[in-house]
């Protein structure tokens, strides 16, 4: 047991890496199951992205960076608001131009300024390893809103899931359970990117919620999955990062993404299993 | 079903733990000098300044560099492995000004819990870059490693933080600085072929400010603006680090770690200047500051002679 424990217990700031982690992993399990269902990967995408010209324009003027990435989010949020209400072009059609525009501006503020490009790296890859207490309080927080709004919000998020439609005929208006579905987006990428990165917090938001919508068919059982697989994937990454002498962030989520074709294949293997046991005229069921 | 997948995933990640857990005993990396055992733990982040700690500290502590050789220090991102040497390490030595980018928030908590850190630009002349040589906010210049004597003051200043830690360097530091002098002048031989004239320099970012500084070249410009290897390319400064180039008589385009190829090539066709590699961030092969140092006066003086 000792390299697989040991790591932990003799290191505070290892401790502090996998709480943090763990906290990121049950806020984006959370969020990252409606991400997932309601098809909002790419908006997730552009919104981790897309703050990057607001940390870089805080950082440069001196504000916390992450005022800077609430004050990008909102941007995003409301410009892509504006094309779709606008004009007759789709939403992806106005998430693509923001997201490019908007790195665009960041790489702009960027070679703009002498002192801080080195920050850069920071802002996307994070320092997980570097979590302070107070990071961690603040993570806390974050996790609490997301899931304290998620459970209010159960019930028109469902139906926003499953069938938008339906939601407003039960008095759930789907635009605006919509916007605080987008809203809770930004508030995970906004908190988490100081301890995994702009970058790294979207994989944290798809690959175990994905996995977690696979293994599971209840939305409570989905994102307990993701959960899980979030903090085995940042439990497992340290050790990796520990014991191999690699970068941790990228780690983390290159073993969330593993846990995720894992999954995959495992699912994949069943359903033909069950298929065959039913007999060759029996119906395949799930995907081919 | 849900149970057996579960199962797996666990499976997964004991193998994967165990594979982690037989590769754990190995030496630690990076640049070492001694291995006294029991000896003080000194971590320094970047090979180059690396060399100079192992000089003068010997077989009395232990010196452990974080990033490996010829990596872009920007690029570098450390491994939990490397803040566990960070946080056991009696003494850290980082170069400071944004060179660890990486490391900075660990680095703090290090400190916070009360490891030594000392860091290196606190303890030389620091240097503005002027204006119009780096775009924005002058920020001062972390360059200070290609300038021997820069280096000298560091050497006198970490003296007494290696003693305050229980490495007692006294009689090796003044013979580390008379050779760092030396160093000086043997630089300053080596680039005396180099006509006044001819004494411009146009780098991949602004990396040789102290080096100019301390040899009286004049930086032209840089590919990259800015101090640092992640600069963007700007089409307004390129065009006028092309004028600079052909105003001065630039003969030479030196690229270093992080460059744009392409953009350097390209300059160097429409200015008719040749590009040279200097190797201002890498330890030659003896691991040396003294050949590091003698690597950039040679790259130099024989391309501008």
């Amino acid at each position: 047991m000792g390299p697989l424990l040991e790591p932990f217990l003799a290191n505070e700031f290892m401790l502090r890496a996998l709480l943090a982690g763990a906290l990121v992993s049950i806020a984006c399990a959370i969020v990252g199951t409606f991400v997932v269902l309601r098809g909002l990967a790419f908006i997730g995408d552009a919104l981790a992205h897309g703050v990057l010209p607001g940390i870089a324009g805080a950082l440069l003027v001196g504000l916390p960076g992450m005022v800077g990435a609430a004050i990008g989010a909102v941007a995003m949020i409301a410009g892509v608001n504006l094309i779709t209400r606008r004009s007759r072009l789709s939403s992806d059609t106005a998430i693509g131009l923001l997201f490019v525009a908007m790195l665009a501006l960041g790489v702009v503020i960027v070679s703009r300024s002498s002192s801080f490009a080195g920050d850069l790296v920071g802002i996307l890859f994070g320092q997980i390893l570097g979590t302070s207490l107070e990071d961690l309080a603040m993570q806390a927080v974050a996790t609490a809103v997301v899931f304290v709004v998620a459970l209010v919000c159960a019930r028109p998020f469902l139906l926003l899931s499953f069938d938008p439609e339906q939601a407003d005929v039960a008095g759930f208006p789907s635009r605006r359970y919509h916007l605080v579905m987008l809203i809770l987006v930004a508030l995970t990428v906004i908190v988490s990117f100081q301890t995994v990165g702009t970058l790294l917090v979207f994989g944290m938001l798809l690959a175990p919620a994905g996995a977690g919508a696979l293994l599971a068919h209840r939305i409570e059982a989905m994102m307990a999955w993701g959960a899980a697989i979030g903090i085995i994937a940042t439990y497992v990454g340290l050790l990796v990062s520990y014991h191999f002498d690699v970068a941790a962030g990228a780690t983390i989520v290159l073993v969330a993404a593993g846990i995720f074709f894992a999954v995959l294949a495992g699912t994949n293997v069943r359903d033909h299993l069950t298929a065959a046991r039913r007999g060759p005229d029996a119906p395949a069921t799930g995907p081919a | 079903m849900r149970l057996r997948i579960g199962a797996g995933l666990l499976g997964l990640a004991v193998v994967a733990l165990l594979a982690a857990g037989c590769s754990g005993d190995g030496a630690p990396s990076g640049g070492g000098a001694a291995q006294a055992p029991g000896a003080p733990s000194v971590v320094v982040t970047y090979p180059v300044l690396g060399a100079v700690v192992a000089d003068l500290v010997g077989d009395r502590a232990t010196v452990t560099v974080l990033m490996p050789n010829g990596v872009d220090p920007h690029d570098w991102s450390p491994s939990a492995k490397d803040i566990e040497r960070v946080e056991k390490a009696d003494l850290v030595v980082a170069n400071g000004l944004g060179l660890e980018s990486g490391l900075d928030k660990a680095l703090a908590e290090a400190e916070k819990r009360g490891v030594a850190v000392f860091r290196a630009t606190d303890h030389v002349t620091l240097r503005q870059p002027s204006p119009g040589e780096a775009p924005g906010e002058a920020a001062a210049d972390p360059h200070f490693w290609v300038d021997p004597l820069a280096m000298r003051d560091v050497v006198l200043a970490l003296a007494p933080a290696l003693a305050a830690v229980g490495v007692d360097v006294a009689d090796r530091a003044p013979a580390l600085a008379t050779r760092l002098t030396e160093l000086d002048a043997a630089t300053r031989a080596t680039l005396s072929v180099v006509p006044e004239a001819r004494r411009l320099l146009v780098t991949g970012h602004e990396s040789m400010g102290y080096f100019a500084d301390r040899y009286g070249f004049r930086l032209v410009g840089t590919v990259v603006p800015g101090l640092t290897s992640q600069g963007e390319v700007a089409a307004g400064q390129l065009a006028d680090l092309r004028a600079a180039i052909e105003a001065a008589g630039v003969k030479v385009i030196f690229t270093e770690i992080g460059t744009p190829s392409s953009v350097v090539e390209a300059i160097g066709k429409e200015t008719g200047a040749a590009v040279v590699q200097l190797p201002s961030h890498t330890l030659p092969a003896d691991g040396t500051y003294a050949s590091f140092i003698g690597q950039i006066a040679t790259a130099i003086a024989t391309a501008l002679r």
